[in-house]
């Protein structure tokens, strides 16, 4: 069971939303979709549920495409949260999981199930518009996943939360994956996609600008941070060749060259001046590699 | 199509159980049935319980003697005459001001030239008009007398002629009076049983598909369920709310006039009603709620937020007015050029080919070409309806028409 995108393209009158990606997701795997606001991160969210038709490519799962009649296989976390602020969360679990083809029976048992993980059993019969932000969505995401869907896909699932409920949500989205669902999400937090992602893809304006297996992108990111404390001022390496940014703080400087051979020649700068109290090579972050490879005049 | 049944639960389901829904209808149920009792109840509350008006008659005639005796002779009546003595007006005047009377009835000249003026508290000309032929009647009869006629003879008189109606054309139809006021009653009760669904179930439509747009379930809905199969589980679920909503009225209506037995009522739901006319009627309204409907459920897709679904929907009220009026109108001339080409325009078939049924007649042929337009007409609108909802449910942004229906179709398109 396979999640293959075939060259998927979609256009809206002049602007292309989405330019020609293509990606696999094996079975089981979490897959990291990233990219600025206004990348396509969502419109390809929207054209794997079936909600937009590709102008150009394919969507199958498992070989097949996905449409209405396999709807009951995925579950959905849209970026907009919304419920029904009038329905009690009962009453919208039973309707929202009915149309995904559970029964009541069923659906009750795994609310109850949900809410005690969540520990929110109190909830069961007060309204959404009573509930916090944070609570809602916990339900919002039962929500998309009570069916026990086969693919999960989770736009921006920890955006809002705070950090309790996050590392809930997200132990949550493990355990799920480790029962063998296939999960794709966006973040705009690097830190949980480079938590939680093995392979990722980066859109900007509608296409890939970085694809691939997350430590293997960060290995063979040419792109490197070097940390430096030394007992003199360092203002003097921003005439480096090869350096793109240099921030010091109090007590370190935090520099971003091009390529490992930039640190070398900032190493010899460094040692010919004076003593130098902490000299280390870093793997870029995602959040810099996010920053050089979607920032810049795409960001909105 | 099992989703669909589960949407068209969940609408109508939510809409019953809603406060508003069961406070309205009672309500309404309440009103019609205190409504179909209402002169009954009048009644009650005022003291004078069946007592005939009574009239006094001052006789000031020369030459005509006992005028005013013969119509107080008459037993059977709306009034209770009584003979005043004679000459004495404003005596008579006086003690009706003293409520002994409540009208004063003076008759002067001779019987070739009879005068009646009649007093009475201005606002009933039904009363004057039945007093009226009361007074001819006994003119005739005293005429009649003193020209001997015997009884034979006054027979013949005023033995009514038949007066029989027959149509022009080979299986045409006369309508009687009877049958045209059945049908004037009818027709102006669908007619605004028409206005009535149109505005309510259409705007209810428009206000679901909008709030749930606005809350963002929507995304989440449309992500289970094919949009379309959404919308038209959404127009028959309303639809079923509502078809309960007029059914509890109709029962109270019914129920209203059995407790009354006002004879004028109990006509109406009992003989008067012609069930092909019924039959029409559902068929009229349940094929307008689906023209009226779609373009309902694709105006509130159109509009992100709940408060701008009043906004709107107003070209769609401005239609259901102006079917009212055109209607309203037409009751009187249902055969006019304007109203049969009109009741060829869908958005006004309902109303206008239900008034002409029932006030006029209709060719077969233009019956079946009206309704193909109509059915053509509903499934060709929700199709279109359909499309932009389905565009629709997933744009969010400030309301335009023009560009919200352009931004609908893009996003639906699938070749560029």
């Amino acid at each position: 069971m396979t999640l293959v995108i075939d060259n998927l393209k979609k256009k809206f009158d002049k602007h292309v939303a989405v330019d020609g990606i293509s990606l696999t997701v094996e079975k089981g795997t979490m897959f990291g979709l990233l990219g600025a606001n206004g990348a396509g991160k969502t419109t390809s969210f929207r054209m794997i549920l079936g909600l937009l038709d590709p102008t150009e490519g394919t969507v199958t799962w498992n070989g097949e495409r996905l449409s209405y009649k396999r709807t009951k296989l995925i579950g959905y976390l849209p970026e907009e949260r919304g419920l029904f602020p009038k329905l009690t969360v009962k009453e919208q679990l039973i309707y929202l999981m009915k149309l995904k083809g559970m029964n009541k029976i069923d659906i009750i048992k795994e609310m109850r199930f949900w809410l005690d993980r969540f520990q929110v059993p109190e909830y069961e019969n007060k309204k959404i518009e009573e509930l916090s932000k944070g609570n809602q969505q916990k339900i919002q995401f039962m929500a998309a996943v009570l069916h026990k869907p086969e693919l999960l896909i989770l736009d921006e699932p920890f955006s809002g939360l705070d950090p309790v409920n996050s590392d809930m949500l997200k132990k949550a989205v493990l355990d799920l994956q480790q029962t063998g669902t296939t999960i794709v999400f966006s973040s705009h937090q690097m830190r949980n996609v480079e938590e939680l992602c093995e392979d990722l893809i980066m859109l900007k304006q509608g296409k890939a600008v970085l694809q691939g297996n997350l430590r293997e992108i960060k290995r063979s990111y040419g792109m490197k941070s070097i940390r430096i404390r030394a007992d003199y001022e360092l203002d003097f390496l921003r005439s480096v060749d090869g350096v793109l940014n240099l921030d010091i703080s109090k007590d370190d400087a935090a520099i971003k060259v091009e390529n490992e051979q930039v640190a070398e020649t900032i190493f010899q700068a460094i040692a010919e001046k004076g003593f130098v109290r902490k000299f280390e090579v870093e793997e870029p972050s995602l959040h810099d590699i996010f920053i050089d490879k979607a920032g810049g005049e795409a960001d909105e | 199509m099992n989703n669909f049944w589960t949407t068209v639960a969940h609408t109508a389901g939510r809409r019953i159980k809603s406060k508003a829904f069961v406070w309205s209808t009672l309500t309404m149920v309440l009103l019609i049935i205190l409504l179909t009792n209402l002169p009954s109840i009048i009644d009650k509350f005022s003291g004078d319980e069946g007592d005939n008006p009574a009239v006094a008659v001052v006789d000031m005639t020369e030459s005509v003697g006992g005028i005013a005796e013969m119509l107080a002779s008459t037993a059977e009546g709306m009034f209770h005459y009584e003979s005043y003595p004679d000459n004495q007006l404003d005596a008579a005047l006086e003690a009706a001001r003293k409520d002994e009377y409540d009208y004063v009835l003076a008759l002067s000249g001779d019987i070739e030239n009879l005068q009646a003026a009649f007093y009475g508290s201005g606002t009933d000309f039904t009363v004057s008009m039945d007093v009226n032929h009361d007074v001819q009647r006994v003119k005739e009869a005293l005429v009649t007398n003193e020209l001997g006629f015997n009884e034979e003879e006054l027979a013949v008189i005023y033995s009514p002629i038949s007066f029989n109606e027959l149509p022009l054309s080979e299986n045409g139809e006369v309508q009687t009076e009877e049958t045209y006021f059945q049908a004037y009653w009818m027709v102006y009760a669908l007619v605004f049983i028409i206005y009535m669904v149109v505005l309510t179930f259409g705007s209810m439509i428009a206000t679901e598909v909008a709030t749930e747009k606005s809350s963002r379930v929507m995304e989440l809905i449309v992500s289970s369920i094919n949009p379309v199969t959404q919308m038209f589980g959404k127009i028959i679920g309303i639809g079923l709310a509502g078809m309960i909503n007029l059914l509890a009225i109709a029962g109270a209506a019914i129920i209203g006039s059995y407790i009354s037995g006002e004879e004028f009522i109990k006509n109406i739901f009992s003989e008067m009603v012609d069930i092909s006319l019924i039959v029409y009627a559902l068929l009229l309204i349940i094929l307008g709620y689906f023209v009226y409907g779609g373009v309902a459920a694709m105006l509130g897709a159109l509009v992100s937020r709940a408060e701008e679904v009043n906004q709107a929907i107003q070209p769609l009220v401005f239609l259901a007015v102006i079917a009212l009026f055109i209607s309203v109108v037409g009751l009187n001339t249902p055969d006019t050029i304007f109203i049969q080409v009109l009741s060829y325009v869908p958005f006004f078939t309902p109303q206008l080919l239900f008034l002409r049924i029932g006030m006029g007649t209709v060719p077969t042929w233009e019956m079946i070409v009206i309704f193909a337009i109509l059915i053509v007409s509903a499934i060709l609108i929700n199709l279109v309806a359909a499309r932009i909802y389905k565009g629709g449910v997933l744009m969010y942004g400030k309301f335009s028409f023009k560009d919200g229906i352009k931004q609908a179709f893009a996003l639906t398109k699938k070749e560029n």
